[in-house]
C-alpha cells in the first residue's frame, strides 16, 4: 500500500514538474520554431505545433541583412563594461557597508534601493537630459552609466550578503599579520567571494542586456539588441522577429545556467541576514 | 601594498581607456553639411528611402543624411530629453498625424507658417488641415493614410457574396461565414487602445454620431449594432490591432477586415496571399466614413540645419519622390497628380484608397485623445463583452468624457 501511495506521489510530482517544464519551456520553444518555420506553417487557421517543416531562410535573412551585428555588439559591450563598473564600484562599496554596524549597514542597504522604488519612466527623463548634456547620446558609455543606476544597487545588495557570510575571525587574524584593509579585502575577501561575485555581475549583465527604457533616450542612430528587436515587433514580421528574439534570448538562457553554478544559499541573504 | 595600488592603478587605467576609446569612436567629422532626419519605417522602407529617395537629395544639395529609425510615441519623448538637454541632434523628421498635438503642447516644433508655400497646389486641402494647430502651421502633410477593406476573394467567391456595402450587409456574411464555417470570420479590430477606438469612431461618424458625446443617436446606433454583430465575428477580433489583423488575414481566421494601406505590402509581397483584395469599405447607415491617418514633416526646435530641413521637406512633397514612394512602397501619394503613376497590380488597391480618402475623416488632434481611448475600450469591453445595458454604459462613458474636457479646456489642452 505504502509504495503504491509513493509511486502516485513520485508520478503526480513528476506530472507537476513537466507541466511546469512545458509552462516554461513552450514559448521559448514556439519562438525558435517560429524562426525555423516556412510562413505556410504558420500563417493557418491552425499552425503546426512540430517542427515538421524547417527552413533557415529567416536566418539567412537576419545574418546577411547588417542590422544584426551592430546591435549585438552594442550590447554585449555595454552589458560587460556595465558589469565591471558596477563591480568595480559595488565590491568595495559592498564590503564597508557589510563591516558597518548592523543598523547602519540595514539603512544604506535600503537607501541604495530608493533610485529603484521609483517606476523607471519617471527617472529615464532627467537621466537622460543630463546625460545628452554631457553629450553622451548614442555612445557606449552614455548606456553603461546609465545601466549601472540599474545594476549597482542590484549588485550590492548581492554582495553584501556575501561579505557578511565570510568570518570576520579571519580578517582580524589576516590584522594581526600585518595586513592593510586593500589587502584584506584583495587577498582574503574577494578570492573567498568570487561565487558571489559572479552571480553579481551575472545579475548586472542581465539587467544590462535586455534593457529598455534609458535605450530608448539614450540610442538614436545606433540601438541596442532589445531596440532592434522593439523595431521587428513593430515593423517586421513574426519570421524575423522571432529570430531577433531568439538572438537576444540565447545569452540569457547561457548565463543563467552559469548564474545556477555559482547559486549559494547566502547569495540572496543580503544584507538582511542574522 | 605597492602590488595592491599598481593592481588599482591598471584597473582604473584600463576603465579610462575604454572610456575614450568609446567616445573617441562616437565622435563624427562630417565634410559636407549632415542633415539629420528621423522616421519610423520598415527595412523595405528604408531601403527604398536610402537607395532611392535620400541619394538624389545629397546629390542635388551636396549635403550628406542621416537617418534615424525612431517610433511616433518615443519621438515625443526622445526629443523632449533632447529639448531640455539644449542639445537637439535632428533637422526634420516624419510623425505620425495623431501624435502632433504633445509636440506642439510641450513646444518642441517650429511654426513653419512662413512656409506654408512648400505645400503644392497639388495636395487636397483636407490634407492641409492636420498640421495646423491654433491657425499656425506647424507640421507639413507628406503621407496620406486611409483605412480601405480586405476581404479574402476565394472565399468570397465560394460562398457566392459580395464585400457588404453597408451595415447590414456587413451582419448578414458575417452570419453566413459563421453559419458555414462554424466560426465568426469577419474581423473588427477589438484589442484595445488606438486601433479599437479608431474604428469605433469610424463607425460612429458614420452612424451620425459626434466625435467625443458617447451618448447621441450615433453613438447609441453603432453600439447597438455592434453588439448584434459580435457573436458572429472571429473570435481573434478580442486580438486584433493593425498588425496582427494581417496575421488574421494571412491565416484564414478574417475573411474580412479594415485596415491601412501598409496591408497591401504586407499580405500581397510578403506573405504572398494575392487572393486577398481590397474595397473602400461599408458605409454607415447615415454617411461613408473613412479615418485618414498618415504622417507629416516637422522641424524640432533647436534644429541645426533649417534651410537644408525646408529644402528637405520640398524635395519629399515633389511629384518625383511621391512617385517613387507610390510605385517602390504603395505609398498613397499626397499629391493628386501622382495617382496616374501607380502600377498595375497595385491598382485596384488604390481605387479603394482614393474611393475612400473620397470620404476621408481625420480623428481630431487633442490631447484628451488617449483618455477618449480608454473610455471606448471600457465601452467595447463592458458592452460587448460582458453584455451590459448599450445605454447605461455609454451614458457613464459620456458623463467622464465630460469631465475630460471641461478639465482640458480649464488647462487650455483642449
Amino acid at each position: 500500500m505504502g509504495l503504491v501511495v509513493r509511486t502516485a506521489m513520485r508520478g503526480m510530482r513528476l506530472l507537476g514538474l513537466l507541466l511546469v517544464l512545458g509552462w516554461v519551456v513552450f514559448p521559448v520553444y514556439l519562438m525558435v520554431k517560429i524562426s525555423l518555420s516556412p510562413p505556410e506553417a504558420v500563417l493557418r487557421p491552425v499552425p503546426e505545433i512540430g517542427l515538421h517543416r524547417i527552413t533557415l531562410e529567416h536566418w539567412r535573412r537576419l545574418l546577411s541583412s547588417g542590422g544584426l551585428y551592430p546591435p549585438l555588439i552594442k550590447s554585449l559591450t555595454v552589458a560587460g563594461l556595465t558589469v565591471l563598473l558596477s563591480l568595480l564600484i559595488g565590491v568595495p562599496s559592498a564590503y564597508a557597508i557589510a563591516r558597518l554596524p548592523r543598523n547602519w549597514s540595514y539603512r544604506l542597504s535600503v537607501a541604495m534601493f530608493l533610485s529603484r522604488m521609483l517606476p523607471e519612466v519617471v527617472i529615464a527623463l532627467p537621466i537622460a537630459v543630463i546625460f545628452i548634456r554631457l553629450n553622451l547620446l548614442d555612445t557606449v558609455m552614455g548606456l553603461v552609466f546609465a545601466h549601472t543606476v540599474k545594476a549597482l544597487p542590484v549588485a550590492c545588495w548581492l554582495l553584501i550578503g556575501v561579505f557578511r557570510s565570510i568570518p570576520r575571525d579571519l580578517e582580524e587574524q589576516a590584522s594581526v599579520d600585518g595586513a592593510t584593509t586593500w589587502q584584506i579585502l584583495f587577498r582574503i575577501v574577494i578570492p573567498l567571494s568570487l561565487g558571489g561575485i559572479a552571480v553579481a555581475g551575472v545579475f548586472a549583465y542581465l539587467l544590462s542586456w535586455d534593457e529598455f527604457t534609458y535605450a530608448i533616450y539614450l540610442c538614436l542612430a545606433k540601438p541596442t539588441l532589445p531596440l532592434k528587436v522593439y523595431y521587428y515587433v513593430n515593423r517586421g514580421d513574426w519570421f524575423l522577429t522571432s529570430a531577433y528574439a531568439v538572438v537576444t534570448t540565447l545569452p540569457v538562457i547561457v548565463l543563467t545556467y552559469v548564474l545556477h553554478l555559482f547559486l549559494r544559499e547566502d547569495v540572496f541573504a543580503g544584507s538582511l541576514k542574522e | 601594498m605597492g602590488r595592491v595600488l599598481r593592481l588599482n592603478l591598471l584597473g582604473v587605467s584600463a576603465v579610462l581607456t575604454a572610456f575614450l576609446f568609446l567616445f573617441g569612436c562616437s565622435s563624427r567629422g562630417p565634410q559636407r553639411p549632415v542633415l539629420r532626419v528621423v522616421m519610423g519605417l520598415t527595412e523595405e522602407e528604408w531601403s527604398v528611402m536610402k537607395t532611392e529617395v535620400f541619394p538624389k537629395f545629397e546629390q542635388r544639395y551636396a549635403c550628406r543624411i542621416s537617418a534615424y529609425q525612431v517610433e511616433a510615441n518615443d519621438w515625443i519623448r526622445k526629443l523632449e530629453a533632447m529639448e531640455r538637454a539644449g542639445r537637439v541632434e535632428v533637422d526634420v523628421f516624419a510623425q505620425d498625424n495623431m501624435r502632433l498635438y504633445p509636440l506642439v503642447a510641450k513646444d518642441l516644433v517650429e511654426d513653419v507658417s512662413q512656409y506654408a508655400d512648400l505645400i503644392p497646389d497639388e495636395v487636397p486641402k483636407a490634407l492641409r488641415g492636420v498640421g495646423i494647430f491654433n491657425g499656425k502651421l506647424y507640421f507639413f502633410p507628406y503621407r496620406p493614410n486611409v483605412q480601405i477593406t480586405f476581404y479574402n476573394a476565394e472565399k468570397f467567391a465560394e460562398y457566392g457574396l459580395n464585400p457588404p456595402r453597408d451595415w447590414d450587409e456587413l451582419l448578414s456574411v458575417a452570419k453566413v461565414f459563421k453559419e458555414r464555417e462554424g466560426i465568426g470570420k469577419v474581423g473588427l479590430k477589438l484589442w484595445g487602445g488606438s486601433p479599437t477606438a479608431t474604428q469605433i469612431y469610424e463607425m460612429v461618424i458614420s452612424a451620425g454620431g459626434e466625435p467625443f458625446s458617447f451618448t447621441d443617436e450615433g453613438w447609441r446606433r453603432t453600439f447597438r449594432f455592434l453588439k448584434e454583430l459580435y457573436p458572429y465575428l472571429s473570435p481573434d477580433s478580442k486580438r486584433a490591432k493593425w498588425d496582427t489583423t494581417n496575421i488574421y488575414l494571412a491565416n484564414g481566421s478574417f475573411y474580412l477586415a479594415q485596415n491601412w494601406p501598409f496591408a497591401i505590402g504586407v499580405l500581397v509581397k510578403t506573405y504572398h496571399k494575392d487572393y486577398i483584395k481590397a474595397y473602400a469599405g461599408w458605409r454607415g447607415p447615415v454617411r461613408p466614413a473613412h479615418v485618414v491617418g498618415g504622417e507629416v514633416l516637422g522641424l524640432p526646435k533647436g534644429g541645426e540645419h533649417r534651410e537644408l530641413a525646408l529644402k528637405f521637406v520640398k524635395f519629399m512633397l515633389s511629384r518625383e519622390v511621391q512617385t517613387i514612394l507610390l510605385r517602390r512602397l504603395g505609398w498613397p501619394p499626397v499629391r493628386t497628380d501622382v495617382y496616374a503613376e501607380v502600377e498595375d497590380w497595385q491598382r485596384p488597391y488604390f481605387e479603394a484608397v482614393k474611393t475612400a480618402l473620397k470620404d476621408g475623416v481625420f480623428r481630431p488632434n487633442v490631447l484628451f485623445w488617449g483618455e477618449f481611448e480608454k473610455l471606448v475600450n471600457s465601452a467595447v469591453t463592458r458592452i460587448l463583452v460582458k453584455g451590459e445595458d448599450v445605454d447605461g454604459v455609454l451614458q457613464e462613458c459620456g458623463e467622464k468624457m465630460q469631465e475630460v474636457m471641461r478639465e482640458a479646456q480649464t488647462n487650455g489642452d483642449g
